[in-house]
């Protein structure tokens, strides 16, 4: 018989199958517990309460995480948990994966729009003369005698439904001035639409975009569906290196995702799919091939090389993206497998090629880029941050989401800010630079990352502390962000303050605390108005292409020829590494 | 200045991480024809073991470890040459292969790991990072290897873990070595899943499987 499995709060029952992993239940059943780990039992994240059943022992890390949690002896990893009868089970809040709003923050310069999509629109099709016929692809190739003779025989089909119009207009959808993509009945000169869209490996944020104008109508946030085959890169490429087939999954995944996120931003403004002539997408290199569906196996081992870089516009029924199936998806061009369109785009969007002097322009994520521009010279690198930052392997953090803790202040004791003002459940990124830097101010936490007190852990709030391990975490990402910058600039003769200035971007957006940044030694020591923040520059360049060939020409020029460089090999990588792992203001 | 002072001493300097210290208390240690085993016994052992307490109470962390190894090492560098010369018996506690996994190129881990392993008085050969299956196996043949220590700090790369595993199975060498695996994604389920000898999770931790697995008998 197979055993029911009652799934709280919903209160909803499914029927699984013997010796199915909880999780792999639950996901079937489309409740998606957080499991940043790819379900390996190490991420500690999908702990749910077995409410009626057996739960079996848990092993050694599952204690150590319910000692670390403080959690009753009856919750249990859904990833380690094997159905063997029937049972009741509760996710916590804290567990479940929901579609929430991440912090947005805009950087824009003004750029004159100069889409590939130009509407146009004509009065197409005389009375025909019965003398001499003309045929209506000879009617369209007077309108338009260079771009007439490339219109597709499927193009021409529709054009016979076009004389029908009352209006006795038809407009024409010119790609880049050298292809008719599709026609239309009527003048529909106003509804030329596009989406930008940044997939980042958590989140995905997207824009609708008014083509003629270049404005933003509407813009989404979502998370990306990929998350269940697991929280990083890495993970992912594994999944589809031990199993190829699953390519199409998460191909499938983020598709869906991004789908969803559109058609509510359609549907809100009253916009037809067939309306969305072109999108731009940005990500970094393992998500583009991701989203297109290609081979993702050399990313992830030596020497790391990618299938592709930069790519024409492809069509956008190829990719499956629900818009106008003749209109175009452009993806912003990798530099390489570790620094991909993402930072392209980025760079695109503070326009970094034009300014004059050195600067450094950092992402902060996960995949810690740092690009250098000394004079004309471009050099970029990654760094393998961790998701310490995102609130992984913290023990009370958590992605910047309401109730996250963001800001924290010493101010006659700790004053901590949360976002959407709820009570504190956790801990993101910016929250946790400025508690440790405060702690450091207050001698909790010595320069060696050691905590000073005997407990080993200190108090942030009710139910809320930071761990030993939880400070190793911040000194390891810290570390691999300083290595970066350091090895980076000594590379090219440049000390900090010689640069020009320091771009940020990264999810962390105006929240984070440069006074504490630089205190803990995450930023150099730099003048606080050299230091500029971008917010999301990967969605904002991925606007800049969509709205401006110009820019996705200069785009592709200055991915090529931006020179990367492999830290982990390196000679002074490790002891640069080491030595950074101390805090402290540098410069 | 007594023995037992010196080798206060001695402990103090690891456990300080002091280079310099330990090289000189070592050349004192010869110079005054002290019973060598005992030094290092005495001296500078516990002081490795203590910083493995301190870094299990979370009190050290990587640098700390760093320079004690390097301390260590300096300590090392000094003494044995000498009781080479006296022919004082082996101290090794076994002799290990250690090295990165190919197409893999992270060794940041691996090498504490090695250098933790020589502090505590291992015999360690490390091959680099990025190395291939085959050439574990022939260094582990060349150098009569206990143990061979593969690491992988990527999920995709720890497949060649498994396949070193069969490897080994198929050249009719498995009963010859013990294999300790290790990494960011690795773990005690993968290690027994492929049928390795054991997992570690950190410099330490490999230090103490090592020892109770002991050197092949």
């Amino acid at each position: 018989m197979n055993p029911t499995v009652k799934i709280l709060p919903q209160g909803r029952s499914i029927r699984v199958r013997k010796n199915i992993v909880l999780i792999d239940a639950l996901q079937e059943a489309g409740v998606n517990p957080i499991s940043f780990c790819n379900k390996q039992g190490l991420c500690g994240k999908c702990f749910v309460e077995i409410l009626k059943g057996k739960p079996p022992k848990p092993d050694t890390r599952e204690k150590e995480f319910l000692a670390r949690k403080r959690l009753p002896g009856n919750f249990r990893l859904a990833c380690l948990y094997r159905i063997t009868g029937d049972l009741t089970v509760r996710i916590p809040e804290a567990a479940r994966l929901s579609l929430m709003p991440v912090l947005k923050h805009g950087y824009r310069r003004t750029i004159l729009p100069d889409p590939a999509v130009r509407k146009v629109v004509f009065a197409p099709f005389r009375p025909p003369d019965l003398a001499s016929p003309l045929s209506l692809s000879d009617q369209i190739r007077a309108y338009f005698p260079r771009l007439g003779k490339k219109a597709s025989p499927a193009l021409l089909k529709d054009l016979a439904a076009l004389q029908d119009d009352p209006s006795g207009k038809a407009t024409a959808i010119v790609y880049d001035g050298t292809e008719i993509l599709d026609f239309e009945a009527a003048d529909t000169a106003e509804q030329n639409f596009g989406l930008a869209v940044d997939i980042g490996t958590t989140t995905l944020v997207a824009e609708l975009v008014n083509l003629n104008t270049g404005k933003t109508i509407e813009a989404a946030t979502a998370l990306n569906g990929q998350s269940r085959f697991g929280a990083d890169v890495i993970s992912r490429i594994t999944t589809v290196f031990q199993d190829p087939l699953k390519s199409e999954a998460l191909r499938t995944a983020v598709l869906d995702s991004l789908q969803a996120m559109v058609e509510g931003m359609l549907e809100k403004h009253h916009i037809p799919a067939r309306h969305v002539y072109e999108a731009v997408i940005a990500g970094n290199t393992a998500m583009n091939h991701l989203f297109l569906g290609s081979p993702v196996k050399t990313l992830a081992v030596s020497p790391y090389h990618a299938v592709f870089s930069a790519l024409p516009p492809l069509p956008a029924s190829e990719t499956g993206l629900r818009m106008n199936p003749r209109g175009k998806v452009y993806v912003a061009p990798n530099i390489k497998s570790f620094v991909g369109g993402d930072i392209a785009a980025g760079l695109a969007a503070i326009d970094l090629a034009r300014q004059k002097g050195d600067f450094l322009f950092i992402d902060l994520g996960t995949n810690g880029e740092i690009v250098l521009k000394r004079g004309r010279q471009f050099t970029a690198t990654s760094t393998a941050a961790g998701p310490a930052f995102e609130g992984m392997n913290i023990s009370h953090g958590m992605l910047a989401v309401p109730g996250a803790v963001y800001k924290a202040e010493d101010a006659d004791g700790l004053k901590l800010m949360t976002i959407g003002n709820r009570p504190a459940l956790g801990i993101c990124g910016t929250g946790l630079i400025d508690l440790v830097s405060l702690f450091l101010d207050r001698g909790a936490i010595s320069r060696q990352g050691r905590i000073t007190g005997r407990e080993k852990k200190i108090g942030v709030g009710p139910d809320l502390f930071l761990s030993q391990k939880d400070v190793r975490e911040v000194q390891l990402a810290m570390a691999a962000i300083k290595t970066g910058i350091r090895l980076l600039l000594g590379l090219h003769k440049l000390a900090v303050t010689d640069l020009d200035g320091i771009y940020v971007a990264g999810a962390f957006g105006n929240y984070l605390n440069i006074p504490n940044s630089m205190k803990l030694g995450l930023l150099p020591r730099l003048e606080r108005k050299k230091i500029m923040f971008v917010g999301n520059s990967s969605l904002a360049g991925a606007k800049a292409l969509l709205v401006s060939r110009q820019e996705r020409v200069r785009c592709e020029r200055l991915a090529q020829r931006i020179r990367h460089v492999s830290l982990a090999t390196d000679a002074a990588f490790q002891k640069t590494f080491i030595g950074a792992l101390e805090f402290g203001a540098w410069t | 200045m007594n023995e037992n002072d010196l080798f206060k001493e001695m402990t103090q300097a690891i456990v300080e991480g002091d280079r310099n210290a330990a090289a000189a208390l070592a050349r004192k240690a010869v110079d005054q024809n002290l019973d060598l085993h005992e030094v290092v016994e005495k001296g500078y052992i516990p002081g490795i073991q203590k910083v493995g307490d301190l870094w299990e109470r979370g009190d050290y962390f990587l640098p700390e470890l760093i320079t004690s190894a390097e301390s260590m090492k300096a300590a090392m560098a000094v003494l044995r040459p000498a009781m080479e010369r006296a022919k004082i018996a082996d101290l090794s506690r076994g002799r290990v292969v250690i090295g990165t996994i190919e197409g893999d190129i992270h060794d940041i881990g691996k090498n504490l790991v090695a250098s933790m392993l020589a502090a505590n008085g291992f015999e360690v050969k490390d091959l680099g990072a990025d190395v291939k299956l085959e050439r574990f196996l022939q260094s582990a043949q060349d150098v009569k290897a206990d143990f061979i220590c593969l690491s992988a700090l990527l999920t995709t790369t720890m497949l060649g873990q498994r396949r070193f595993m069969e490897l080994l199975k198929e050249r009719g060498l498995r009963p010859q070595f013990k294999v300790l695996v290790g990494g960011a994604p690795v773990n005690q389920k993968w290690a027994d899943s492929i049928g390795a000898d054991g997992y570690a999770e950190n410099a330490l931790a490999a230090v103490k499987l090592a020892k109770s697995l002991g050197r092949k008998g």
